[in-house]
């Protein structure tokens, strides 16, 4: 199987809901190897943007496109092995087990009418692994707490064998400590060469652990660079409407935090 | 990796994965075939399982019945319990499905087939059909013609007001819903209280005495279809179950689906109220104590419900005829059955819909 570059482009997005731009004109990249940080006040069009750039949204103007073909042109099956999507960890109706839940990963590959092959079986259990998660793999996924579940969601995102994940708000909810297990388990996977895109509400997380740091305001990118470029306190008060400083640890670290 | 990332917490028991699941249907097979040996062998001429078989030996070829005997068994299996025990295999397996797939494609273990009123707009056709002093045909026509316009109704109302939500869904199946129940009390309270009125309440409580083999013969290719398509689509059930978005990010055409779904589930449940009337509580029990055994995955689960449904419904449609000397309505008897079923299945699925 070819896979390309695996650069995923949105060019002049624009969409309209009742006489409002939800976005206006988003130009935004991603790489393989990078972590691009999304942020935005409530509204600002993270979702919407994420959507598009998923295919599940048509914009109204502007193209999404995958190594310059657009993703209208691809069907849902060949866009479920190039791009995964990693939603907010979420309660399912019915208890399917963590190892049934990675398993939906390998749809896109074996078909609705086939059962899963070797081949399958060994992705699933690759990605389970991956993330540590072997332990759980048994268990019903109704049961996890919410940072096992965002685990077994991330989980099948790389049993898909898709290159390009795009998550919304991967640690909210989770405590502490998961959420620092998880940044550091992202940035393992960009190492290995997969293009992240993330959505998230803490400037914090995009410091601690992005490439790349883009700002979402009123259905425009208002900043896209390194995240040191992009996060100074100006950037945080006109985005958030709050006032902030900087501080920094002798490791190099930065965090926000109140003003006054 | 070095640092596993998920920290189990202590308590749990390392899950047994679903060893031997497959070895389920063998089984279920089993049982059916058990439970309708037991129902062919049943009635006022009682016959054990031996002569059952020996009879479906002989008629396959084997010529160890005396063809006096032969024809005496013809007659009683062939002509008279066979199309029953055809039409409750049928039947249940059909409600059974229906149920599970509804369940999957609404994401709801609480749905019954009768969500998007199909049920209900069945029984004011079948009601309007005997009104209009219609032939057995026409009854059976109407009966399911309604149950189909009850749910094209159902999902215009989705349509039109909610870009088809699942939300707007369900809210357009009560307002069908409830639409059919007027109609069908209207019909009712017009109809002669001597003859019609009784006719339709009886019918309405379901009754699997009065089918032919003909009908059965005629509705078991669509229902057969049907639920042959629903068990097909299983594993796409499963991404549906986890949201639209994550269905198609996962490569599932989620419009289609949902719609192939609804119509082959909608199909079944009106061809179940054409052939045997208002049957309630399989479609949402049977996928219960189903997911039970197997597990929640869908690809086992409909098949599984196919089965199990087939059975039970045997197994009450023999109780309806054989607890006393007249006949009880079906319907009575899976909604009396149904309860305590229910009430277990609740006792073990207390924590989340569990296994």
């Amino acid at each position: 199987m070819t896979r390309g570059q695996g650069v995923l482009r949105g060019h002049g997005l624009l969409l309209r809901r009742a006489q409002r731009r939800i976005l206006d004109g988003v130009d935004l990249a991603l790489a393989p190897g990078e972590i691009l940080a999304l942020l935005g006040a409530n509204g600002a069009g993270k979702t919407t943007l994420l959507r598009c750039l998923l295919g599940l949204l048509k914009p109204h103007g502007g193209t999404v496109s995958l190594d310059g073909t657009s993703l209208a042109t691809l069907s849902r099956r060949a866009l479920a092995r190039r791009i995964a999507y990693v939603p907010q960890a979420h309660v399912a109706p019915f208890p399917y087990s963590v190892r049934e839940v990675v398993g939906l990963g390998r749809l896109p590959h074996h078909g609705p009418f086939a059962a899963p092959g070797a081949a399958d079986r060994e992705a699933v259990e690759t990605a389970i692994a991956q993330l540590g998660i072997g332990a759980l793999a048994g268990r019903p996924y109704t049961e996890l707490s919410g940072g096992e579940r965002q685990l077994t969601l991330i989980a099948r995102a790389l049993a898909q064998g898709a290159r390009i994940l795009i998550m919304d708000e991967p640690v909210s909810g989770l405590d502490f400590g998961h959420q620092m297990r998880l940044l550091a388990c992202l940035e393992r996977l960009a190492a290995d060469g997969y293009g992240i895109l993330k959505t998230t509400h803490h400037p914090d997380h995009a410091l601690a652990c992005a490439s790349r740091v883009a700002l979402l305001q009123e259905g425009r990118i208002v900043a896209d660079g390194t995240p040191t470029e992009v996060l100074t306190t100006d950037a945080i008060r006109r985005l958030y409407r709050v006032e902030v400083e900087i501080l920094r640890s002798p490791a190099g670290r930065s965090a926000f935090v109140p003003a006054g | 990796m070095t640092h596993p990332l998920a920290q189990p917490s202590p308590t749990h028991t390392a899950g047994a994965p679903r060893r031997g699941a497959f070895a389920l249907l063998p089984a279920l097979a089993l049982l059916l075939g058990a439970v309708t040996l037991v129902a062919l062998g049943s009635g006022r001429y009682p016959l054990n399982a031996t002569d059952v078989l020996r009879f479906f030996a002989s008629a396959a070829g084997a010529p160890s019945l005396d063809p006096e005997r032969h024809d005496l068994l013809y007659n009683l299996l062939v002509e008279i319990r066979l199309p029953r025990v055809l039409a409750a295999i049928l039947v249940g397996a059909a409600l059974a499905v229906s149920g599970a797939a509804f369940q999957g494609v609404f994401r709801n273990p609480l749905v019954s087939p009768n969500l998007l009123g199909v049920l209900s707009g069945a029984a004011f056709g079948a009601a309007a059909g005997m009104l209009l002093g219609g032939s057995w045909l026409l009854v059976q026509v109407s009966a399911f013609a309604c149950g189909l316009a009850a749910v094209a109704i159902a999902v215009t109302i989705a349509r039109t007001f909610g870009q088809g939500s699942l939300i707007m869904l369900i809210l357009g199946g009560i307002v069908s819903g409830a639409l059919f129940a007027a109609l069908l009390s209207l019909v009712k309270y017009v109809a002669d209280p001597y003859n019609e009125l009784p006719a339709i309440i009886i019918w309405l409580m379901g009754s699997l005495a009065s089918v032919h083999i003909r009908d059965v013969l005629w509705v078991s290719l669509p229902m057969g279809l049907a639920i042959v398509a629903l068990c097909a689509a299983g594993r796409w059930l499963d991404a549906l179950a986890m949201g639209d978005d994550e269905a198609r990010s996962l490569g599932v055409p989620v419009g289609t689906v949902r719609y192939m779904v609804i119509g082959c589930a909608t199909l079944l449940g009106a061809l179940t109220v054409s052939l045997a009337g208002m049957i309630g509580w399989v479609g949402l029990i049977v996928p219960h104590v189903a997911r039970l055994l197997c597990g929640p995955g869908h690809a086992l689960l409909l098949p599984a419900s196919a089965l199990l449904g087939a059975s039970f419904l045997l197994a009450a449609d023999l109780l309806a005829r054989s607890l006393t000397g007249s006949e009880i309505p079906i319907g009575i008897v899976t909604e009396l059955l149904g309860i305590p079923v229910f009430l277990l299945v609740l006792h073990r699925a207390r924590n989340g819909w569990g296994r």
